[in-house]
């Protein structure tokens, strides 16, 4: 064999050959794994697939007591990747016994879910932290779990105040970067107000998984994760046993209930009747109770308590003869006369039977309705102003300074405004007008509207002598030192501090010696209160009581409103008095008065015809 | 001369194991090590309480080097001659074992090549790889045996297609294709070079049949022989003459008549086929005809291999439709080679480190320890160690071909030989396997991967060659 040897030729051919392979090979492992830089990537998402989010624990609310208002507690989602799940399928009905799901709606959703084999689906959620156990235990591989939190209500108060969870909306995903889809957000009440002092701020984990799906540890050990916040504790102004109690009086009662510290301006009870309870808002049945509510034409999600416009009724004649007494078209000691009602032109504007004349402090105990159309019309036909649209105007601005017509800037998000009509108003209404078309504002009737919040709000006021702290829900937050600076300035009214000496005095008679509100009395306490009765198009009058207690250093002012009630006195004051004895005197020594409260059924027959119109219509839809 | 060099200096050492080639039996050992290690690391679990248990990939596979270091020891103090003499009935005891297997072997995977002992599985066909190459050796070395003559030709093409047809009736046709490797060894032994060109020239064909319209494939055998035949002939004006003649043709059909464009191609063709074959062999420029024969063959290969294709098993069809790329499926057959590339790509230079590749650890990797043992190479030692670890591979193929050359003898040189085109084989397709090269075969890393039968076969395999080598002196080779 030779060099030139054909044998030895062939085998340098075939040495040539493996040199080729090894070449070939070597040349494209080289590509793979020194130039082609995608599969880094592509290992790094093999065993991360996502960074996950971590949901942060949702703040709690505290109530003025330290007692939960609002907790939360730890569920889990449950979440498919139906492209992960394996061919030869799953136990199918041991899944739905552990997710304590009927087995046809798991299979509808997991039919839903294959629509987007590789996106996470919701299955289910609230599964509470036993089940997860047993879940994991399953090794369903497709199914994971997500942390959450859901809400939990100790005293089962509050719905429609503190208001609800819910996840975002598609909108909401839009409009605000921090949220994706998936996430919780806080809807109406306390939760909607302070959504981003909850939330908390969402981590980020990068987790380790193996081909099978099941956890392997972290990446980095961790070094990339971001933990998540907990959400701020937030300290309510509400009294919880209070507010408990107060929704006790107003089951059966359409209305609101606000109480107010007045030093302060912190909502003591703010009762929005219907109510309902909060828990109906957490967990698998939520969209039903939801929907439920949301065909309930008493309509518990609506918080009449900040939102609902009632005409204030008799409670109004306070500031009519505040504004009288400031602008000097009254003085105390004036005597009107009442003959069972004011006439004007052709018209009468009644009255109930009481002495008279009266001055001002009996006329704000008896709440004389003639008394103060006179007042009234003094105001705004005062000749310094010339006419009466321009007196109109400066008994607007005075109104306005009560709180009245005007959100009064409290921490609820959708407050209402109320409504106090301006000249320009009964232009459009009336095109000409005079001082017998705007007469029922004199006793608060006709076009004005007030929320359950501005009469508290009122009630404070007076109790104040003349000034008020913006009305709020939550008086501390975890983590700051004060809340924002308008809840602690003082909100002076237009009417000086002297000229409520007498209304106070009128309201302290009405409970004390003579007069409508005698039902409020409690010994030992000075109560000064004012009732309302105010006539409504739908039926029986509303029975509403503004009230404070004591008259001097007052504690609590309240105002109570029942839709169709009756006489002032007879619902809205019992109300509001057991309120102010539970909250003065830290007992209830009428426990009488409280059954008696409680058996009082107002006749709801409106409410009722346009909930069986609103079924019958439903039911044709359907 | 090196080589009588070499073989002179081995002198007349009687001593058995002075002779034999250290330098193969380390490169051995160096791959069944690597390979131990990368079994650990791709079966390691770091909260196993027993890291000694047998219930362990890594025991398992150390206990069956153990069995392959006997086995070893065994060959390498039989005589030289036993070999020679055991080809034949090996052989027909390997021909037995494959159709025992077909009748009552154990399917894996859809191929019935497995028995099963006790949960031990042995696949007769990795015995079957050493018989036959004792056996090519024993053919091809007899005295009167002429790789030219074709009945000598077909003695080895016998000896090979018996086994082989067994083996694509087990339905393990990737492992039958191991015996095409011996092409390697019968072109050493000087069968004609004419043979390759056009089994080269098929599987081109094969694969682009795949890739490409049938439309584009003649067009382009065309333009690029009719270059070869510029390049001899140089008549240029003739050419383009011919070519602009036979474009007009066809596009004129396809045009003009009811013809689709593939009918007109193949008609122009036959017929200018037919006219140049005529005045090729009118005018001797018989060079011409290379070149047509071949075009002639494309024009019938592309629409059978389309209709065999059909024929093919539905795992067989999807298995070359993603090797070619024309068929995506990632969780189905592609999941294992993208996950495989991933998992050697994510290596990079260096590599994840030993026990600490995600992609191997986490099971992204199918059948880690066995097919696709290399991955773990590729991504915890990264291009370093896949470059070493090829290296080793192409050094031990080039010792066993050096090896053959020295024997000195057919016999032992056909044997070397054939050691080295079944590692190559293996090699290549495994390695390609895992980095889309190839497609995927159930095709074990030699040496490498786990399992007891393929480590126990290549062991043998290598061990008679070293024997084969140890005494290239013994006289009594033909004493039988």
């Amino acid at each position: 064999m030779t060099r030139f040897d054909r044998g030895y030729q062939r085998f340098l051919h075939l040495r040539l050959v493996v040199l080729l392979a090894a070449v070939v090979i070597l040349g494209r492992l080289f590509y793979v794994q020194l130039i082609d830089d995608r599969y880094d990537d592509m290992a790094t998402a093999n065993i991360i697939r996502r960074p996950e989010v971590e949901f942060p624990m949702r703040g709690e609310v505290l109530d003025r007591n330290g007692e939960y208002l609002v907790r939360s507690r730890v569920c889990y989602d449950v979440m498919v990747v139906t492209a992960n799940i394996p061919k030869e399928g799953f136990d199918t009905l041991r899944l739905a016994q552990i997710l304590s799901m009927d087995i046809n709606k798991l299979r509808s959703q997991i039919k839903k879910a294959r629509k987007a084999p590789r996106a996470p689906f919701l299955v289910t959620g609230y599964l509470s932290q036993e089940a997860k156990l047993v879940f994991d235990e399953g090794h369903f591989d497709g199914f994971y779990t997500r942390f959450r939190t859901a809400r939990e209500y100790p005293r089962k108060i509050g719905g429609n105040l503190l208001g609800y969870v819910s996840e975002v909306t598609a909108e909401q995903v839009k409009k605000w970067e921090y949220y994706e889809a998936g996430d919780y957000i806080g809807v109406g009440g306390v939760e909607s107000a302070y959504e981003s002092e909850l939330r908390g701020e969402k981590g980020v984990s990068y987790r380790i998984y193996d081909t099978h799906g099941a956890l392997k540890g972290s990446y980095f050990d961790g070094a990339l994760d971001v933990l998540p916040v907990k959400g701020s504790q937030l300290v309510s102004t509400i009294d919880g046993r209070l507010q408990e109690f107060a929704e006790e009086l107003m089951v059966g009662k359409v209305g609101a209930v606000v109480a107010l510290e007045p030093s302060t301006g912190e909502i003591l009870v703010m009762v929005s009747s219907p109510t309902y309870n909060p828990d109906l808002m957490v967990g698998r049945e939520r969209n039903n109770n939801y929907a439920k509510m949301l065909h309930d034409q008493r309509n518990p999600q609506f918080n009449r308590a900040v939102k609902a416009k009632y005409p204030p009724g008799s409670t109004f004649k306070l500031v009519q003869g505040l504004i009288g007494l400031q602008e000097g078209v009254l003085r105390p000691r004036d005597m009107h006369p009442c003959s069972e009602g004011y006439s004007y032109g052709s018209r009468k504007m009644k009255c109930h039977a009481h002495r008279s004349p009266v001055d001002l402090r009996d006329a704000v105990a008896t709440s004389c309705n003639a008394y103060f159309c006179y007042v009234f019309k003094d105001i705004i036909t005062n000749p310094k102003y010339g006419a009466i649209r321009e007196g109109v105007k400066v008994w607007n601005e005075y109104v306005y300074s009560f709180g009245f017509g005007r959100k009064l800037g409290s921490d609820f998000y959708g407050e209402g405004t109320g409504f106090v009509p301006t000249p320009e108003f009964y232009d459009r209404k009336y095109g000409r007008w005079n001082y017998g078309s705007v007469l029922s504002c004199a006793i608060g009737q006709g076009e004005m509207g007030c929320t359950p919040l501005q009469m508290a709000n009122l009630a404070a006021i007076v109790a104040n002598r003349g000034y008020y702290y913006i009305p709020h829900i939550i008086k501390g937050i975890e983590g700051r030192d004060s809340l924002d600076a308008r809840f602690y300035e003082r909100q002076y009214t237009m009417v000086d501090s002297i000229h409520y000496v007498p209304i106070v005095e009128g309201m302290w008679r009405s409970v004390n010696v003579w007069g409508t509100s005698g039902g409020a009395r409690l010994d030992g306490w000075d109560v000064c209160g004012k009732t309302g009765t105010a006539q409504n198009p739908n039926g029986k009058d509303h029975s509403t009581f503004l009230s404070f207690a004591p008259k001097d250093n007052p504690k609590i002012a309240i105002s109570v409103y029942v839709e169709h009630g009756g006489f002032g006195s007879a619902i809205a004051v019992p109300i509001a008095s057991l309120i102010e004895e539970l909250y003065l005197t830290d007992t209830i020594k009428r426990p009488q008065l409280v059954e008696q409260v409680l058996n009082m059924k107002p006749n709801y027959s409106h409410y009722d015809k346009m909930q069986k119109k609103y079924d019958a219509a439903r039911a044709a839809k359907k | 001369m090196k080589h009588y060099h070499d073989i002179s200096s081995r002198g007349n050492n009687m001593s058995l194991f002075g002779n034999i080639d250290i330098f193969t039996l380390g490169l051995y050992a160096a791959l069944v090590l690597i390979g131990l290690l990368s079994i650990t690391s791709a079966s390691y679990d770091s909260e196993a309480s027993n890291i000694f248990s047998m219930s362990h990939n890594y025991m398992k596979q150390l206990m069956w080097i153990g069995i392959s270091s006997v086995a070893a020891v065994v060959i390498l103090l039989l005589e030289r001659r036993y070999f020679h003499m055991f080809a034949y009935p090996a052989y027909v005891l390997g021909i037995l074992m494959l159709l025992a297997c077909l009748a009552v072997g154990r399917e894996v995977n859809g191929a019935k090549a497995w028995f099963e002992f006790g949960g031990i599985r042995v696949q007769p066909v990795e015995f079957v790889k050493i018989a036959t190459a004792l056996t090519m050796a024993r053919v091809m070395s007899a005295y009167s045996f002429n790789i030219k003559r074709v009945s000598d030709l077909a003695k080895i093409v016998a000896v090979l297609f018996v086994p082989l047809a067994i083996i694509i009736l087990q339905n393990d046709t990737g492992s039958g294709l191991v015996l095409g490797a011996f092409l390697f060894v019968m072109y050493r032994e000087g069968l004609t070079k004419y043979l390759y060109f056009p089994a080269i020239f098929t599987v081109a064909l094969f694969i682009s049949s795949f890739i490409f319209t049938p439309e584009a494939i003649f067009i382009t055998l065309l333009i690029l022989f009719s270059g070869y035949t510029l390049l001899k002939t140089g008549a240029l004006l003739g050419h383009v003459r011919l070519l602009a003649a036979m474009f007009a043709a066809m596009l004129i059909l396809t045009v003009a008549t009811p013809l689709s464009g593939y009918q007109s191609i193949m008609i122009v063709c036959s017929i200018t086929a037919v006219v140049l074959a005529v005045m090729a062999i009118k005018t001797r420029t018989l060079m011409l005809l290379w070149p047509l024969l071949m075009y002639v063959y494309a024009m019938l290969f592309v629409p059978t291999c389309d209709f065999l294709f059909t024929k093919l098993e539905p795992h067989q069809q999807n298995r070359i439709l993603t090797f070619v790329g024309l068929k995506s499926d990632p969780r189905g057959i592609d999941y294992n080679v993208i996950q495989s590339k991933i998992a050697i790509g994510s290596g990079n230079l260096f590599g994840k480190g030993y026990l600490q590749g995600t992609q191997i650890r986490y099971d992204y990797v199918p059948e880690k320890h066995t097919d696709f043992i290399f991955c773990t190479v590729g991504e915890e030692w990264g291009f370093f160690g896949t470059l070493v670890v090829i290296s080793l591979y192409v050094a031990l193929i080039f010792r066993l071909m050096r090896m053959g050359e020295r024997i000195g003898e057919t016999f032992g040189r056909v044997y070397c030989y054939s050691v080295a085109a079944i590692l190559l084989f293996h090699v290549w397709v495994n390695v390609g396997m895992t980095i889309g090269l190839m497609p995927v075969m159930g095709i074990p890393l030699p040496l490498m991967s786990y399992g007891g039968s393929s480590l126990v076969a290549f062991t043998i395999l290598i061990m008679i060659a070293i024997r084969l080598d140890a005494s290239t002196t013994d006289d009594n080779i033909y004493a039988l």
